[in-house]
């Protein structure tokens, strides 16, 4: 039977969280919550930009929160933001390509034309909670909406590029991590979107 | 082509749909900020009990508590309950109990006349021990 001369020591064999970790423990979950908090929505926005149903963006946002805060939440806080972002785009495409292996089975099943994106959708999601004039909303609400459709339609990696560095501000270092690809991709993915969303959008942006 | 467009296009373009990105994230309705919000507490709950240690946590104990309870009913129903003082007794002393507890336990006709029989030597023990010890008083 091992003898431990302190409580701390016995708990570091145990490992058992000693009462001096706690606080440390208490501060780690304060700084995960606060780092979620502060990019949950963004993120939400990001995915439905990619996947356009609001249901899946959640659960892919959930999915990601869950797996960094299980797998990733004992690492350096400054290292979460590229990790977080490079599980949520992973299953951003597992999931698109689950949705194009779905379509190209339901083409051989008769009887089933329904496209998954164009399901119907709740009026009560598109009432406005209020805020600036409807003109005014009405223009940037067409205005996000050509946006999106236009980032939907660039590939995925010029997507990806483009939304974690002018949407959520990572820098070219952090949008490699997240995207798990060199820097220099980075760059050349992100100019490729900027020009084919100028060409696209034209002179009025 | 792309050659031909300025930078200074380019970073108009890069605020603009910053900001409309921005104005939309705002826009999001209570229901998704509520979702969103239930997740991260899951998520929080998901690191907290990761870090917690293997023996603490309930995938361990909840097996093991339902092994404990089957253990110790299965010890009661082997030894016999209640237990009680169980000194000089034998095995054939435990079978009129469990012949009582028939006699309880069935709904059936039969057993109301067996609770009558019962009855009827209660009321013969009661009968004998009273010829046995006559109370001088009477």
């Amino acid at each position: 039977m091992p003898r431990f001369d302190t409580l701390p020591t016995a708990c570091m064999v145990w490992d058992v969280p000693a009462p001096a970790r706690r606080g440390a423990v208490l501060d780690e979950t304060r700084e995960l919550d606060k780092f979620l908090a502060e990019i949950e929505r963004r993120a939400f926005r990001m995915a439905q930009v990619s996947l356009r149903d609001p249901d899946d963006a959640m659960d892919v946002v959930q999915d990601a929160m869950l797996k960094l805060a299980r797998n990733y939440s004992a690492k350096p806080s400054a290292e979460w933001r590229p990790l977080f972002y490079r599980i949520l785009e992973n299953g951003i495409r597992d999931l698109q390509r689950r949705r194009t292996v779905r379509r190209k089975f339901m083409v051989w099943l008769p009887g089933s034309k329904e496209d998954p994106d164009h399901e119907a959708q709740d009026p009560l999601d598109n009432v406005a909670d209020g805020g600036p004039d409807a003109p005014e909303l009405l223009m940037r609400d067409q205005a996000m909406v050509k946006l999106e459709g236009l980032l939907r339609a660039l590939p995925t990696r010029q997507r990806e590029a483009f939304m974690l560095r002018n949407f959520e501000g990572l820098d070219v270092a952090e949008t490699a991590r997240a995207m798990g690809c060199s820097e220099g991709s980075v760059k050349t993915h992100y100019s490729r979107a900027v020009h084919a969303l100028r060409e696209q959008l034209g002179e009025v942006w | 082509m792309n050659e031909h467009i300025p930078d200074a296009e380019l970073r108009v373009l890069e605020r603009r749909s910053r900001e409309l990105f921005h104005e939309s994230v705002d826009g999001l309705d209570m229901r998704v900020r509520s979702r969103l919000t239930q997740a991260r507490y899951a998520a929080l709950e998901a690191a907290a009990s990761s870090r917690r240690p293997w023996f603490l946590g309930k995938r361990v104990w909840a097996p093991a508590a339902g092994v404990t309870a089957a253990a110790l009913l299965g010890a009661a129903l082997w030894f016999g309950l209640p237990a009680g003082d169980r000194s000089g007794m034998t095995a054939a002393d435990n079978q009129p109990s469990l012949e009582d507890l028939d006699i309880v336990a069935s709904t059936d006709e039969s057993s109301a006349d067996a609770i009558e029989m019962l009855q009827n030597d209660l009321d013969f023990y009661d009968f004998a021990d009273k010829a046995a010890n006559p109370d001088p008083a009477v």
